[in-house]
């Protein structure tokens, strides 16, 4: 009996040293290690977060790429060219030659229209932007016509074009899915979304062979994509909600690409020679925001005392490392108009000075919402010291997501620290859209999608300013109007102070060479390779 | 007293008093489960939980919200929603998980028996070491093993199972390489073996994926281990109170008296008649295991139960929640007719009455 037992664990300690010397990952797979909890769905039309996004990336394909480090440049997708016509009002993809789905289908600007209307049809996540571009159901058709190969889009209103291009970039916007395939499996007129949940039916460089929720997804390469084959035959997506497993496993080459690590696995791991930190300018904001609901910070004076009592440097320079840098305007960094810092610092006695003008000498009690989750609070402790120095007593409540976002949806919070504001295009545009424009600020216009409007911040004449600037078509003048909006919106002492523009960060074994990680989220795995 | 309600019960008379009693378990079973039901109901609608928020992300528009909002039929009154729900249920019908967009029944035909196969060997662990260890303890009380067990199931079980696993996979998996890194098995070993059991150990050998079984056994004994540990020291303790119990009565000093060995004193006598109690210790101690142990399956990223259940919860998508809970209590009371049973085989006295 004692022999048997000596034997077997003999037999499992061999077999264990033997596998503990091929602990690498193979040469032609790609280890992704990420948490899958806000993976609910693998259609495009329905995909919200960063991680679907990521996935839905590789498998479907979208009329053009946006490129990942030059944000201006657009490059071609399954559209081999586009024109803008000269008064801006007509865009024109034409569409490559040959491209086929997984299934072996051509892809067709049809299907493409398909998947397009599809989503004003199903109102899921993605048909908010379009609608915010003028673009409904009852004005599709009249906006959107195939032409042999082409699809012409005249736009429904003033806008500038080129951010509906770069829509065309977007996969929650813009994924092009095999009609045909999809429609096999429509039930009850659903536009195949059940079935699109589970499965996919895409032209781009891998193809999804499984998914088990919040464990693997798998996806193989596509041997028929027509931009080549990718060099890694299969990718490997894993479930590692925690991040010093994914440290260790990195480590231990286990893993190629490590996502969301934690800032100290983060710090840990960049003195490793066995793997590369990859940071990235991502996008949206960390900011402190107040409701202008409430009496108190509806009063100019106390926003700006707000302004002086965040210890900008003291939160970039001692939290904020790998999760986002110093930024204090509403513009993402790189994108046209972005402007230098207007230079705000930590000043309790100008604070006071406002504080007592907006009749509030002795400061105030106030409840600041934030994530039960760094870097978020961190920045809430933070800034509960130093409004505590101007006499603000500030509560701190943390939750989850629907916690603390909840009650800034409805415009019931007094003040939260939170992340946000656009900037997944790279155009001023989309910064403005989430956090400065408010179209209608009554309880009954329900914009929650807008932090304007859920921070009750309005001012008519800045959202005009930044609608001219959308339209304005002079390059040059465009640029000068964002900057006035930037420079109006500081004056007028918005209910948002973003504090630092937010940044990504990537681990991954340095002989995985292509990886660029996304500001929009849209990591492209096509041209990743291993130098083995 | 027994005797006499033995001898005058006609056969007619037992018949009856069978099927009242029966029908009273049964009774009380339903009851039991649907007052689960309702109370996980109250308390998932009481949660500040919004399951449309997870799914549209918190910049969705008021439209698209509304939707998702009356799609999940929570526009519906409460109770709408939850007789619905019982009735679907009866139905056999569980709904779909936010989580997977697939049924909630297939979810868990999915993730139940990954948390199965870790209980099971966990427990095999931790009653094959913890039994053995508690009468140790008890007999040798008071002098160093007894001191060393007490010491080491204080140690295992006041310490949070997270930190023995990550300090697991450190040393054993980062350092060593004697164990697998995270989930069922190494990830080029996934999706290999289509589940016929679900038990990976088991279908990797149906199948003959023996690179497969290998990774998997890699994989499990680390965790199992971590977790057998825990209930290690629970056991152990337990026992050894029990054991210290029986040796101070009475008839283990007859026993003694009598010269019977040491030996023959401890097993025959002592503890065969702790085995009841301990029945009862070990199923709820295993009963636990398959709840899941949330803490270890995220450090070891493991698809199993307790995981499923948690983002649920977080998520909160009531459909797969209240499904899961349904399964603990169908568990639990499964365990206690198990126990019950187990009780007639070791106590006579039981099954008298």
């Amino acid at each position: 009996m004692r022999n048997t037992l000596l034997a077997a664990l003999t037999a499992i300690a061999l077999s264990s040293t033997s596998m503990a010397a091929m602990a690498a990952t193979p040469a032609d797979q790609l280890v992704v290690g990420l948490s899958m909890s806000n993976i609910l769905t693998l259609d495009p039309a329905a995909i919200a977060g960063r991680e679907s996004t990521a996935v839905i990336t590789n498998i479907y394909d979208t009329p053009v790429q946006l490129d990942a480090v030059e944000r201006a440049n657009v490059n071609p997708g399954l559209a081999e060219s586009w024109e803008i016509s000269e008064d801006g009002t007509t865009i024109t993809l034409n569409f490559r030659q040959g491209a086929t789905f997984a299934s072996g289908n051509p892809v067709t600007v049809e299907d493409a229209i398909w998947s397009w209307k599809r989503i004003l049809e199903l109102e899921l996540v993605g048909s908010a932007t379009w609608q915010s571009y003028g673009f409904s159901l009852e004005n599709f058709d009249d906006h959107v016509r195939a032409e042999g190969n082409s699809i012409i889009v005249t736009m429904p209103q003033a806008g500038d074009p080129l951010l509906i291009l770069y829509m065309f970039g977007k996969p929650s916007a813009a994924s092009v899915i095999d009609s045909a395939t999809a429609l096999q499996h429509e039930v009850d007129g659903d536009k195949a979304a059940a079935w699109l949940t589970t499965n996919t039916a895409g032209s781009g460089p891998f193809v999804l062979r499984n998914w088990t929720a919040n464990d693997t997804i798998i996806l193989d390469r596509n041997d028929a994509y027509w931009g080549g084959p990718a060099a890694m035959k299969r990718v490997l997506m894993r479930h590692m909600p925690e991040s010093q497993t994914k440290r260790l496993m990195l480590e231990r080459g286990d893993l190629d690409v490590g996502l969301a690590l934690s800032v100290p696995d983060i710090s840990a791991l960049s003195s490793n020679g066995d793997v590369e930190v990859q940071s990235i300018s991502s996008s949206g904001f960390y900011f402190l925001a107040v409701n202008m609901k409430d009496g108190r910070f509806a009063n100019q004076e106390t926003r700006l005392a707000l302004r002086y009592l965040i210890d900008y440097q003291g939160i970039n320079d001692t939290i904020m490392p790998n999760y986002g840098v110093l930024h204090q305007r509403p513009v993402s960094p790189g994108v046209l108009g972005s402007m230098e810092n207007p230079g705000y610092t930590l000043d309790v006695e100008k604070a006071k000075e406002h504080l007592a003008a907006a009749g509030y000498a002795d400061g105030f009690a106030v409840k600041l919402l934030s994530l039960n989750e760094p870097p978020f609070i961190d920045i809430a402790t933070s800034v509960q010291s130093t409004l505590a120095q101007a006499g603000i007593q500030a509560e701190i409540i943390t939750g989850t997501g629907n916690q603390v976002y909840g009650p800034m949806r409805e415009r019931t919070f007094e003040m939260i620290v939170g992340r946000g504001g656009g900037g997944q295009e790279p155009h001023p545009h989309s910064n403005m859209q989430a956090l400065v424009i408010n179209p209608d600020n009554s309880d009954d216009a329900g914009l929650s999608g807008l932090i304007g409007w859920r921070t009750s911040f309005y001012n008519e004449d800045l959202n005009n300013l930044a609608l001219s600037a959308l339209v304005e078509r002079d390059p040059a003048a465009q640029e000068q109007m964002y900057e006035d909006v930037q420079l109006m919106y500081e004056e007028l002492v918005p209910a948002l102070q973003p504090i630092s523009a937010v940044v990504d960060t990537v681990v991954f074994r340095s002989d995985v060479e292509g990886y660029q990680e996304h500001y929009g989220w849209t990591t492209r795995y096509h041209h990743i390779e291993k130098s083995r | 007293m027994q005797t006499m309600s033995r001898t005058d019960a006609s056969p007619r008379h037992r018949y009856w008093s069978n099927l009242v009693s029966a029908t009273g378990f049964v009774g009380s079973i339903v009851v039991t489960l649907f007052g689960l039901l309702v109370l996980t109901f109250v308390i998932g609608r009481m949660m500040p939980v919004d399951p449309v928020l997870a799914i549209v992300g918190d910049e969705a528009s008021q439209a698209t919200y509304d939707r998702v909002y009356a799609r999940l039929g929570l526009d519906q009154p409460l109770y709408v929603q939850f007789f619905r729900f019982v009735s679907d249920v009866l139905r056999g019908d569980f709904g779909v998980a936010l989580v997977s967009g697939r049924p909630v029944v297939e979810d868990i035909i999915r993730v139940f028996p990954a948390t199965i196969e870790l209980g099971t060997i966990s427990i095999i662990l931790g009653a094959g070491l913890g039994i053995p260890l508690g009468v140790l303890a008890a007999v040798r009380r008071n002098k160093l093993p007894d001191y060393l067990v007490r010491f080491l199931s204080l140690l295992a079980y006041s310490t949070p199972t997270f930190w023995f696993g990550l300090m697991g996979l450190l040393l054993f998996y980062a350092y060593l390489g004697w164990s697998g890194g995270t989930g069922r098995v190494e990830v080029y070993y996934s999706g290999l073996v289509s589940p016929i059991t679900g038990f990976l150990l088991i279908d990797s050998i149906l199948v003959g994926e023996w690179d497969v079984f290998w990774s998997a056994l890699r994989n499990i004994w680390l965790p199992a281990t971590v977790l057998g540990l825990n209930s290690m020291a629970y056991i152990a303790r337990m026992t050894r109170s029990f054991m210290i119990d029986q040796l101070g009565q009475e008839y283990v000093v007859t026993a003694r008296i009598k010269g019977l060995s040491q030996r023959q004193v401890i097993w025959r006598h002592a503890f065969r008649n702790i085995r009841v109690q301990l029945v009862t210790i070990v199923a709820l101690a295993y009963g636990g295991l398959l709840e899941g142990a949330v803490l270890i399956e995220t450090v070891f990223s493991w698809p199993g139960f307790g995981g499923y259940l948690t983002s649920n919860l977080m998520m909160g998508d009531m459909n797969a929640v209240m499904a899961c809970t349904l399964l603990v209590g169908v568990l639990f009371i499964a365990l206690n007719i198990l126990s019950d049973i187990l009780y007639r085989v070791f106590d006579p006295r039981t099954r008298a009455a």
